[in-house]
């Protein structure tokens, strides 16, 4: 069953399909920092508020991802901000993840070598968003 | 305490401010794609005794191309500083093109003995699989190598 975008029930959905994820687990190994996605407001798309996605990723696993203000999100090690239709695009396999950071579609504040160590690992995790089913606010 | 005394003067050594300028940007407004790979090199420079070695031998003038965004960089490598530019610019050295995955693969080769990138494990032979199959092209690879396998080690985060 769909879940709303970015709701607590999205959340719960990604961190299971994250700790399903077997290519996940081994690409993410030694992965110990948090990484917040800032969701951009698009009122016009009917997202009115900018949210954001903390995830505590330890070693291979999603410890907890949950949703709440963006500034939660802008405090943590790794943060990627986008307007909200980025990340629909990005959770539709629509965009790739690490072209979208390439083309500055996906801007990306941490530390370079680390994140670029662990492509394979923040690809997967895209992945991972594809594999929920979302019922998107610009689509009621 | 501030000492009124006209012979007093305080004496505080002002260091002259050296501004890191390892890599800098050519455009006024450098793409996302400038700004990665320069903000990579300079990180691994600062980190790495041997990559910094490895950054002020280095005189040459590589572009990398990706094929699947379309955007490129012209990296000009100056013995210690380097140039960024947005695009290919002028006759380069070394032009590699290829897929944004595979580009992002190059900075995963591991470095093994003597300093060469690790063609054997699974980063490797992905990367060697695209040059045999010209998913991956490196044009002024012939005469070129050493350059391109210190390129490969600046840009390494895998060792």
């Amino acid at each position: 069953m769909a879940v709303k975008a970015f709701s607590d029930e999205w959340a719960k959905q990604f961190k299971d399909e994250v700790n399903k994820s077997s290519v996940y687990k081994s690409a993410a190994k030694g992965w110990k920092w948090t990484v917040g996605l800032v969701v951009e407001a698009e009122p016009d798309k009917n997202f009115a508020e900018p949210k954001g996605v903390v995830m505590d990723l330890f070693d291979g696993e999603a410890r907890d991802i949950r949703v709440g203000p963006a500034a939660d999100a802008q405090k943590c090690d790794f943060v990627i901000t986008a307007p909200y239709s980025r990340w629909k695009q990005v959770a539709t396999g629509e965009l790739d993840a690490t072209k979208g950071m390439l083309q500055g579609k996906l801007k990306l504040k941490g530390d370079l070598p680390t994140i670029v160590r662990y492509t394979k690992a923040s690809q997967e995790m895209t992945e991972c968003t594809t594999r929920v089913p979302v019922e998107w606010p610009d689509e009621k | 305490m501030h000492d009124p005394r006209p012979s007093r003067m305080a004496r505080r050594k002002v260091k002259a401010k050296t501004e890191s300028r390892t890599v800098v940007y050519s455009d006024r407004e450098p793409s996302a794609f400038a700004s990665m790979l320069g903000g990579l090199i300079q990180a691994n420079v600062e980190n790495s005794a041997a990559k910094k070695k490895d950054f002020e031998s280095l005189a040459a003038k590589v572009g990398i191309w990706v094929t699947d965004i379309d955007e490129g960089v012209t990296l000009d490598f100056h013995s210690g500083s380097l140039v960024v530019h947005n695009g290919l610019h002028g006759k380069r050295d070394i032009t590699i093109r290829a897929e944004a995955d595979t580009v992002m693969n190059l900075s995963n080769l591991k470095i093994g003995l003597f300093g060469m990138p690790v063609y054997y494990d699974e980063v490797g032979r992905g990367v060697a699989a695209k040059l045999l199959r010209g998913k991956l092209r490196i044009d002024g690879l012939l005469g070129n190598l050493a350059t391109l396998n210190t390129v490969t080690r600046i840009f390494s985060v895998a060792g």
